[in-house]
């Protein structure tokens, strides 16, 4: 089943169409759409990545293909099979590509080919049910070959930059760790020198006293 | 004052200026003076050798003398105005045009000083310049130039005298720039021993002198006063009669209205004034003496129309010129937005809450983002695409034409809150000597006040929507018995080429009486499935996918049904209307997308969620204090609805047809939340009613419509918007959710101060609305506009917009019925008027002998007639018996979002008589305009050899007088023109006369497209037709005991009087 459809330009990560109705039966559609625009943003800070890809996420898989600059992600369930993922992209991709092929450099707004959305809608729905003649078909079609295709998780994806972040951050958690560090031994310090000579100051300051009164009262 | 003081010191070039010695002596000999030649001579020579100061006096004299009509006209285009510009501290290079960077410069000394009893001093300063013995009473006293400056010192911290004296020379500079000779011109021909170098108009000066030999000392006087007490003289002045500098422009606006250069008034210099108060139908002026009286009552701005009883009501002031717009917006500040997108009641902003609490009248703007564009003006459109859309940090205003760009381009300051903000590196211009940016002229958003901004992702929460439509169809045996059914699958079926957003435009239908009957659409069918589910209680959707289809794809299986639609119930005999349950359902298959729901409802909800009952037939509720719970949803249901509509981004439009009572004032309430409208057909026939739903219904699929949009108002610090007025729904305090608006809808809000004292002089309005327009595109339209803050009331007054003001009280009216008596309503409405103009009369009474007259001031005089058409507009008129409940509503609901222009239409048609133009024959289309002449809304208009066409926008009514020669009346209507008019539509017969008349409807109708107006005949003398269609509406006479216009004026002057 396909859950989502998004098409990107990958140099700059504008969204170029989108699936109409995407995510309507989906609960959380709007975690799942934040994670693609992360993985679009990535994707366009020039992070060589493979031209095919799978990306796990949760109980669903994120299948993407990038040609002509334009990369065509959907989301289907695990068990969905990847052969027809790919299919059902590249039908997309060859539609995209014959329709709009010449202005996607020069598209300036984002959904500019919001139209698309009627062909993702048409051509979704041939793909919805695996078990169609048609399909199975597909799937048996020997000439697309599917397996060499990459599988990864998207924390792994998506950790990359969030890695970096984490450096940065620890290294700043230990500067700042270390000067309270330096602080609470420079107290701890004084405490010592406190606790060693308070003890005969008070005997040494009674016993002053002590004199001082008695000088006073005779 | 204060502010003065410290602001003088700020500006390099006083001190620079050796006038300001010349000035000071002058000023102290003033002193003692008051009189003399000498003073004045040696004044003048200061002034002569040094040619820099010349300028600066002239101005003073500009700004103080009261004179000066003409004078600002010559000054406003003068390049010196200009130069003025880049001085200025707020006035950002942007500022081009004189006007602009004049104005702003003046108010700047101005108001500060202003801050009380203009009024007080405005009197004295016309008087001192124009007639001696009237010095005294006016408490200006005994000397009359010394006591003048400290009285107007005193009232401000900087108070005493000497300080006064020492400031001269410091508050000299004011007018700083440079002005040219034509500046300096008028001031030295107040000299008489300097010959009048110029023009005419000097010329009118020097006339004067003789005729008052205490002028010239007197005219010295206010010139040396006036650079050193320079702040409050304006200030006054503009108090009451236009001053020069600030309201220049607007004022002489005004004057090209009734220009008539009155001989009396030219000997005295004083023309602007003069104009001004005399407007058509000019008062008598008596002699010099009188003449003098008649100047200070008339120095207002006010006209006296003499209330007596045996008044003429032909003077009384109409609107039959239709809505006047104040141009003073427009030229005041040129890059303002068009007036047609937002209208505030005032164009001057108080400074301080006690002034608002003296206006009276509501103070806010009304909106109209979308409003249609004449050819040639359409809204520019901007994308940032690479850098982002330019907002201010803090605040998130756009930028706009009124940013100023600093540092050599790298930094601008938000106008609204003064914040500085970067300006990124795609974005960055140089400045060039002026301060302007150098790509201004490809730069719409900093050039025009209303532009367009292409939205970059951050603006979506989701892609852009497709334009839905969803149609949600009465079909019970008396919609489909009326005919409306018919119509309206007709219609639908001839809009579907036109429906905009091709080629994804979606379209659903369903339909219900006792059941509810779901379409499946799908483009692989020939013909529609209907599926029909009868089980009110539980809803359900019998089909995932296909009941909203694209239309493009299933455009066969679309035409089809709405084919067939008429036929497939024409034999159903259900009375019941499973209104509620159809409306969740509608919802369930709406809700992934949103869009736009059309409501076609002919019976009273009577099954499931949402039933409603009878209400309002009940004689003994009106009057009593729950009559306003007839005119507000019973049913929590709908407003429930309207508020989960919103949420999914649905607009409603509501159609309801019953002859019988169907609870408008629920079912509205579904449009009222989404931003939608209500349309009304009483007792829908399709035989004489299909025109008009017909037009209506394909305006309302075909127009241009903004889906999933918000609006919000930004407004400069200090004010705040508080309430709103309208339909829409509030997101958030200022956040208005629309999930589609159109061109006609407008909004209204009201503001307030949240600070007590407003220190800018500007205040800015950014209205933005955020919507995904029908190409699947989203947008941001920001409509930009400026209002200087005034510190007089005044100023207040003649800026008013009359037509806002209405605006606004129509709304505010209309939501008061809904709380409260329909009397409490009227009372309100007039209550507030009697409070404004009493306050605008006490403005003005201590010097005055008003006797009988009533004063109000020259934007607002048609404020009374609207304000008594708005007490006989449907919605708020009389009780029980005047209008049916439904309609009420319904009435109430149009006005609620109607903008300014249509409203006053509505409220005060147009009564033109044709018989002339359809019987003379050779009338061109050119000379339109001069043959119909809007009449006064009387009965005593309609001459019964007559034929008149009235026009309120919603429907003509063609009035056939009893003498009105048959020849006409057959041409007209053919064999049967003696017949029952109520069986005869108008349609063309074969001759010349008819033609005429269809054309004329034609240019009629086109004048005004968001509704379609039926024409109804009526026969003078026809009972009870007549009275309902037109007599009830002639708002000037006097209809069961309703007031009459002349009585109307009389008890309102009687009330304002009572405790002024």
């Amino acid at each position: 089943m396909v859950k989502l459809t998004l098409i990107a330009r990958v140099t700059d990560g504008l969204p170029l169409a989108e699936g109409l109705e995407d995510g309507r039966d989906l609960q959380d559609a709007e975690f799942y759409k934040q994670q693609v625009k992360a993985l679009f943003k990535n994707l366009s800070r020039g992070q060589n990545e493979a031209s095919r890809m799978s990306i796990e996420t949760g109980p669903y898989v994120f299948h993407y293909i990038i040609e002509g600059r334009v990369c065509y992600l959907t989301m289907c369930d695990r068990s969905y099979p990847k052969k027809l993922a790919f299919q059902y992209l590249e039908d997309l991709k060859n539609e995209f590509e014959r329709v709009n092929g010449a202005q996607i450099e020069t598209a300036a707004r984002p959904y500019a080919f919001i139209k698309f959305d009627t062909f993702i809608q048409k051509t979704k729905k041939l793909y919805q049910d695996t078990r169609t003649q048609r399909n199975i078909a597909k799937l048996n079609d020997e000439l697309y070959e599917v397996h060499q295709i990459m599988t990864r998780n998207v924390q792994e994806v998506l950790g990359v930059g969030e890695k970096l972040d984490q450096v940065s951050q620890m290294s700043s958690r230990l500067t700042s760790e270390s000067r309270v560090y330096a602080d609470k031994a420079r107290d701890l310090n004084r405490q010592a020198l406190i606790r060693k000579w308070a003890p005969v100051a008070i005997v040494i300051g009674v016993v002053i006293l002590l004199f001082w009164v008695k000088g006073k009262i005779w | 004052m204060k502010p003065m003081g410290t602001e003088n010191p700020g500006r390099p070039n006083f001190p620079a200026r050796s006038a300001a010695t010349p000035f000071a002596p002058a000023s102290q000999t003033s002193m003692p003076f008051l009189s003399s030649g000498p003073v004045v001579g040696s004044e003048a020579s200061a002034f002569r050798p040094t040619p820099p100061t010349a300028p600066q006096t002239s101005m003073a004299f500009l700004s103080s003398g009261p004179g000066v009509g003409s004078e600002a006209s010559g000054f406003r285009p003068s390049p010196p105005a200009r130069s003025y510009g880049p001085s200025v501290p707020p006035p950002p290079p942007s500022y081009v045009p004189p006007v602009g960077g004049s104005f702003q410069r003046f108010p700047t000394p101005q108001f500060p000083s202003t801050a009380q009893g203009p009024p007080t001093r405005g009197p004295p300063v016309g008087q001192s310049v124009l007639s001696p013995p009237m010095q005294p009473p006016v408490g200006q006293v005994q000397s009359p130039p010394v006591s003048l400056r400290p009285q107007q010192l005193s009232s401000v911290p900087m108070g005493s005298p000497p300080q006064s004296v020492n400031f001269p020379p410091s508050s000299v500079n004011v007018p700083q720039a440079p002005l040219d000779s034509s500046f300096s011109a008028p001031r030295q021909t107040l000299h008489p021993s300097f010959p009048p170098l110029e023009s005419s108009y000097p010329a009118a000066r020097t006339t004067l002198q003789p005729s008052f030999p205490g002028y010239p000392s007197r005219q010295s006087n206010a010139v040396l006063q006036a650079p050193s007490v320079q702040s409050p003289f304006p200030a006054h002045q503009g108090g009451y009669a236009p001053a020069p500098p600030a309201p220049s422009s607007p004022f002489l606006a005004h004057q090209g209205g009734y220009v008539p250069p009155p001989p009396v008034a030219a000997p005295l210099g004083l023309h602007s004034r003069e104009q001004m108060q005399y407007p058509g139908s000019g008062p008598p002026i008596g002699t010099i003496q009188g003449l003098a009286e008649d100047f200070n009552s008339l120095s207002l701005g006010s006209i006296p129309g003499s209330i007596d009883p045996g008044l003429d009501s032909k003077a009384l002031p109409r609107p039959l010129d239709g809505d006047v717009e104040p141009n003073s917006f427009a030229e005041m500040y040129p890059m303002n937005c068009n007036s047609r997108y937002l209208r505030l009641t005032t164009f001057g902003i108080p400074s301080s809450q006690s002034l608002i609490s003296r206006w009276q009248l509501p103070l806010g703007a009304v909106v109209c983002p979308l409003a249609e564009a004449p050819d040639g003006e359409e809204v520019p459109i901007v994308n940032f695409a690479p850098t982002g859309i330019i907002r201010c940090r803090r605040c998130r205003t756009y930028v706009n034409p009124y940013v100023t760009f600093t540092d050599g381009g790298r930094k601008w300051r938000c106008n609204i809150c003064a914040l500085l903000n970067d300006v990124s590196g795609d974005y960055f211009a140089h400045l060039d000597a002026s301060g302007r940016r150098i790509d201004l002229d490809q730069r719409p958003e900093l050039t025009k006040g209303s532009v367009e901004f292409v939205a970059p992702t951050e603006y979506m929460v989701r892609p852009p929507m497709p334009p839905l439509y969803f149609f949600l169809i009465d079909v019970s045996l008396s919609a489909v018995r009326s005919g409306m059914v018919e119509i309206v699958a007709q219609t639908i079926r001839s809009c579907l080429d036109e429906l905009p957003g091709f080629p994804r435009t979606q379209i659903g239908f369903i339909t219900f009486d006792s059941t509810i009957h779901f379409y499946n659409m799908k483009s692989s069918l020939t013909q529609p499935q209907m599926m029909v589910v009868s089980d009110l209680d539980d809803i359900f959707v019998p089909l995932p996918d296909d009941l909203l289809v694209n239309l493009s794809e299933s455009r066969s299986v679309v035409e089809t049904f709405l084919d067939s639609l008429p036929s497939m119930f024409q034999d159903n005999v259900n009375l019941e209307s499973a209104f509620g349950p159809a409306l969740k359902a509608a919802f369930m298959v709406m809700s992934q997308l949103g869009g736009k729901l059309l409501i076609f409802q002919n019976t009273l909800p009577s099954l499931g969620v949402g039933r409603l009952r009878l209400r309002g037939d009940d004689l003994r509720v009106y009057g009593t204090d729950k009559e306003h719970a007839l005119r507000i949803p019973e049913d929590p249901f709908y407003k429930q609805m309207a508020a989960d509509f919103t949420k999914y981004q649905i607009g409603v439009n509501i159609y309801a047809f019953s002859d019988k009572y169907t609870d408008i004032a629920s079912l509205g309430t579904l449009a009222k939340y989404t931003g939608g409208q209500v349309y009304y057909y009483p007792s829908f026939q399709s035989a004489i009613h299909k025109e008009r739903l017909r037009h209506e219904l394909a305006r309302d699929l075909t127009r241009e419509t903004a889906w999933e949009a918000v609006m919000r108002i930004r407004c400069g610090k200090g004010v705040r918007f508080t309430s709103y007025h309208g339909n829409f729904m509030l997101r958030s305090t200022d956040l208005l959710a629309l999930p589609a608006v159109d061109c006609d809808k407008a909004f209204a809000m009201q503001m307030s101060l949240e600070e007590t004292l407003l220190t800018t002089q500007t205040v800015y309005f950014q209205v933005a609305l955020l919507y995904t327009s029908s190409s699947g595109e989203r947008r941001i339209r920001v409509h930009t506009a400026a209002a200087p803050v005034v510190t007089d009331l005044g100023e207040m007054y003649r800026h008013a917009d009359t037509g806002a003001i209405v605006s606004l009280f129509c709304r505010l009216a209309i939501e008061k019925t809904l709380s409260h008596k329909l009397e409490d309503a009227r009372n309100s409405v007039q209550s507030r008027i009697v409070k404004a103009l009493r306050e605008y009369r006490n403005l003005y009474a201590v010097q005055h002998r008003l006797g009988g007259r009533m004063i109000y001031p020259e934007s607002l005089k048609f404020l009374p007639l609207y304000g008594l058409a708005l007490c006989k507009s449907t919605p708020l008129r009389g009780g029980y018996a005047d209008a049916q409940l439904d309609e009420r509503c319904a009435a109430g609901y149009t006005m609620m979002a109607l903008p300014v222009k249509g409203l006053l239409k509505l409220l005060y048609p147009s009564l033109i008589r044709i018989d002339e133009y359809l019987t003379k024959g050779s009338a061109q289309v050119d000379e339109f305009k001069n043959i119909f002449k809007r009449l006064p809304l009387a009965a005593e208009s309609l001459d019964s050899r007559g034929l008149y066409i009235y026009d309120d926008g919603f429907r003509f009514v063609i009035w056939f007088g009893r003498m009105l020669s048959p020849d006409i009346a057959m041409n007209l209507l053919g064999v049967d023109f003696a017949g029952d008019l109520t069986r005869v539509s108008l349609c063309e017969q074969d001759s010349e006369m008819s033609r005429k008349l269809m054309g004329l409807l034609k240019k009629f109708r086109e004048s005004d497209p968001s509704y379609y107006q039926l024409c109804h005949l009526v026969r003078q003398g026809e009972q009870p037709r007549e009275g309902f269609f037109l007599l009830t509406n002639l708002v000037e006479d006097q209809i069961g005991g309703t007031n009459g216009y002349a009585d109307w004026i009389l008890q309102i002057h009687r009330q304002v009087q009572q405790t002024a």
